[in-house]
């Protein structure tokens, strides 16, 4: 559905259904695109997740036409674009680049409404977030150091001649949990191979594993006070054995968003329809400048 | 005088390590074990030799080694297969400060294994190729985990293995030089411990440091040598 343009410049209408928003996550390991119609907590229409690598951060152009085709759109048929994560700046089609930690925090209060703390294990960070009235009160980040992050899940998961995708499950069959002793993915590997070698079970050491990061995580987000509802979000939450180990570190459930590799990508839509309200409510134009989906050429 | 050395990775044993090298040395000296007056064990396996023994820190035993050799040494740089060390000395040889990195790869021998496993290149040639860069790679990060991406990435685009690993060096002198900072550096400064084999290190801390180091003959030795003049001492 075409846009009401003006001398060249976006001007939204006030109707919900008729406006469509992207937003675009580009993380260090995976970008996300999600499009969404335009009510208050919209439907999501499509959503893709892709490796974004060295090559993708150029052609997110191609993410943002493979989303588009899906749902029968084209660029300009979007009121607003919202672009977020490591990989922000380019995305010269975006109306706006928003922090990741603001879009994580509105896309999981829209899911969990009461959500206070927010636990993002990403494939090369981990963050925690605090929320307070909606919005972000307080963060803590790191991404400095492998431990923590997918990658040691990753790391692990190459040790033991296993995916990333079995190691969850798997862990959840330990009659006994391994300490792993290092927090440094380097050294932790070597544990997990003399583990093996010792003849130690493969579900025990990824317990083991899978503590480690809990600790690591939860010794981080302690440090802007975790209060409930604690929501686990990015690549990380699809890891049942990940969930197990920092439910057992809080000592009570956690909330996991049903697609979380998303929230950061539907948190940077949800935040697009925001300001595209304001600005149609003060009768001002949306965005304002001509899109055409381009490889970013500044990029290096 | 020394009559004999042997070195051996520990592997997963430390006894049997040990155990192996004690025999391999004292074949060498043409001794027995009984004829060893004292014995001074250091290191992270110390506990584990087979028979009774001194433990003293690496760091004493460092700065014991180093001062021998270069008695004009007030700061050592150990850089370890898992860690690295930098010591402050006095005049004697004894510590007056130090500062070791943390449960960290980065800064460390292992860092350079990592890089050298993923580009196929043997420990004992990144050392003379990464000095012949004249454009060392930036690396962005620190840990060695994310370095190794960051590599792979380099060779995809093209890069040298010389500019790369020039790259390397850098960033473990740079960790390197993090913990220099900390005890302040004075000089003279030597380098010991494996990393002190690879010229390439030698060459990117002392650039770092803007200071040239002193390095021992035999670097992976200096500290069960320094254990031995210990023992020399206990008598």
């Amino acid at each position: 559905m075409p846009l009401i343009t003006n001398d060249g410049q976006r001007i939204a209408a006030l109707r919900g259904d008729s406006m469509y928003f992207a937003g675009i996550d580009i993380g260090s390991a995976t970008t996300k695109v999600v499009i969404m119609n335009g009510s208050t907590d919209g439907k999501i229409l499509t959503s893709i997740l892709g490796p974004t690598g060295p090559e993708h951060r150029r052609l997110v152009n191609r993410v943002m036409e493979e989303a588009l085709g899906h749902v029968d759109l084209s660029l300009d048929d979007l009121t607003y674009i919202v672009a977020t994560g490591y990989g922000r700046i380019s995305v010269p089609f975006a109306d706006k680049q928003i922090t990741e930690i603001s879009c994580h925090a509105r896309g999981i209060v829209s899911l969990f409404p009461t959500a206070k703390t927010v636990i993002d294990i990403g494939g090369q960070d981990c963050k925690g977030i605090k929320i307070a009235g909606g919005r972000v009160q307080n963060f803590v980040m790191n991404d400095k150091c492998a431990a923590g992050t997918g990658r040691f899940l990753e790391v692990t998961a190459e040790a033991l001649g296993l995916t990333v995708e079995q190691i969850g499950p798997i862990s959840l069959r330990a009659r006994s949990s391994v300490k792993i002793s290092s927090v440094c993915t380097v050294f932790a590997e070597q544990e997990i191979v003399s583990r093996l070698a010792e003849g130690v079970p493969v579900e025990d050491i990824l317990a083991g594993v899978h503590d480690s990061i809990a600790a690591r995580v939860y010794g981080m987000i302690e440090r802007i006070v975790v209060e409930k509802d604690v929501v686990l979000t990015g690549g990380g939450a699809k890891n049942v054995g990940l969930r197990r180990a920092i439910e057992d570190k809080l000592g009570y459930p956690l909330l996991i968003p049903p697609e979380p590799s998303l929230t950061g990508a539907i948190g940077a839509a949800l935040l697009g329809a925001e300001l595209a309200r304001k600005a149609a409510e003060r009768g001002q134009p949306v965005g304002g400048k001509s899109r055409h989906l381009a490889e970013a050429t500044f990029f290096t | 005088m020394v009559l004999a050395s042997c070195l051996a990775p520990s592997g997963g044993n430390y006894r049997l390590a040990a155990e192996q090298v004690i025999r391999q040395a004292l074949q060498e000296a043409a001794l027995d074990l009984e004829d060893l007056d004292n014995t001074v064990a250091t290191g992270f396996g110390a506990a584990n030799l087979p028979f009774r023994s001194r433990q003293v820190t690496e760091i004493s035993c460092q700065g014991k080694a180093i001062n021998h050799l270069f008695p004009s040494a007030r700061t050592v740089i150990d850089v370890g297969g898992q860690q690295t060390r930098v010591i402050s000395l006095d005049g004697d040889g004894r510590a007056v400060g130090f500062a070791v990195s943390e449960k960290c790869a980065a800064g460390s021998g292992r860092f350079m294994q990592v890089i050298a496993r993923v580009m196929q290149i043997s420990l004992n040639e990144i050392g003379p190729l990464s000095v012949k860069s004249a454009n060392p790679v930036s690396f962005s990060t620190g840990c060695a985990v994310f370095a190794e991406s960051e590599v792979i990435s380099r060779i995809a685009e093209g890069w040298s293995k010389e500019d790369i690993l020039a790259g390397v060096h850098n960033a473990v002198a740079a960790k390197i030089y993090n913990l220099v900072l900390r005890v302040r550096l004075q000089p003279e400064c030597a380098i010991t411990g494996g990393g002190a084999k690879d010229v390439g290190l030698i060459k990117a801390v002392e650039e770092k440091t803007a200071t040239s180091l002193l390095v021992p003959e035999a670097p992976q030795l200096t500290c069960a040598y320094g254990a031995a003049l210990m023992a020399m001492e206990l008598v």
